[in-house]
């Protein structure tokens, strides 16, 4: 491969994705994976008066990025998926490197 | 050890499955319903036919992403093993036409067997993924 690859996975909240989706395609970023997970995390859930709720609802994006636009990409979920300055519960943003793509329609090794 | 993530069609699963088994790897997990797009083909479409003037097109723009249903499969293997595994997963699948999905390989550090708590990190699975080259 001849640049590197990243997995961004992005953990944000339900209502936000739309957001996020469109602002990544208008970027030319198409391809993502959604995935519907629950997760807490700091702040150990959410405590609204009796109440506790230990794993919250989020959904996981996952795009493949080459290397050089990770930050862009990085920045524009940022941007999208938060609520204001410092809410709890925004998400969070892991990225990983990924060693090798292969489409299946074609068979194709990326490089 | 690497980490195998396929994003394929919903209706290839058990075809998926079988090729996994038959190649000699048992074990791998899937995650349930994710849903993504690609490349944007259905979205070009309809950017196209918007352009043209296409009414029906027009409609359809400014309703958000559409993304497509899709499985998510994760299979962790031996180094070795990685090149089987990724044939076997692209014979199952292929159709040719756009949106069969896509596999991707990550590393992986450290495994444990929770039953043993064994450890192993590295290339090799050694005990904690089995003979087979998958986690047991």
């Amino acid at each position: 491969m001849s640049s590197k690859y990243l997995m961004v996975r992005s953990i944000v909240r339900p209502e936000k994705v739309d957001t996020v989706l469109e602002a990544l395609l208008e970027a030319g970023y198409p391809s993502v994976t959604k995935i519907p997970v629950f997760g807490r995390g700091k702040q150990r859930g959410l405590k609204v008066g009796e109440v506790t709720y230990d794993e919250l609802p989020k959904e996981l994006l996952l795009c493949v990025v080459p290397e050089n636009d990770k930050d862009f990409v990085v920045k524009t979920v940022v941007e999208k998926a938060k609520t204001g300055k410092g809410n709890y519960g925004d998400g969070k943003i892991f990225v990983s490197p990924v060693e090798e793509i292969y489409t299946i329609s074609s068979g194709v090794k990326q490089e | 050890m690497k980490e195998i993530m396929a994003v394929i069609r919903q209706n290839k699963v058990n075809v998926t499955k079988k090729a996994l088994s038959d190649a000699g790897i048992t074990s791998f997990t899937a995650t349930g319903r994710v849903s993504g797009r690609g490349l944007g083909l259905v979205d070009m479409k309809v950017l196209k036919g918007a352009e043209e003037g296409d009414p029906q097109a027009i409609s359809m723009l400014g309703q958000g992403p559409r993304l497509i249903p899709k499985r998510l499969l994760t299979v962790i293997v031996s180094d070795d093993w990685v090149e089987k595994t990724v044939n076997a997963i692209i014979s199952a699948n292929q159709t040719g036409k756009p949106g069969d999905g896509k596999i991707f390989v990550l590393p992986i550090f450290e495994a444990t067997r929770v039953r043993t708590a064994e450890t192993v990190t590295g290339a090799s699975g050694g005990n904690v993924l089995d003979s087979s080259g998958g986690l047991e």
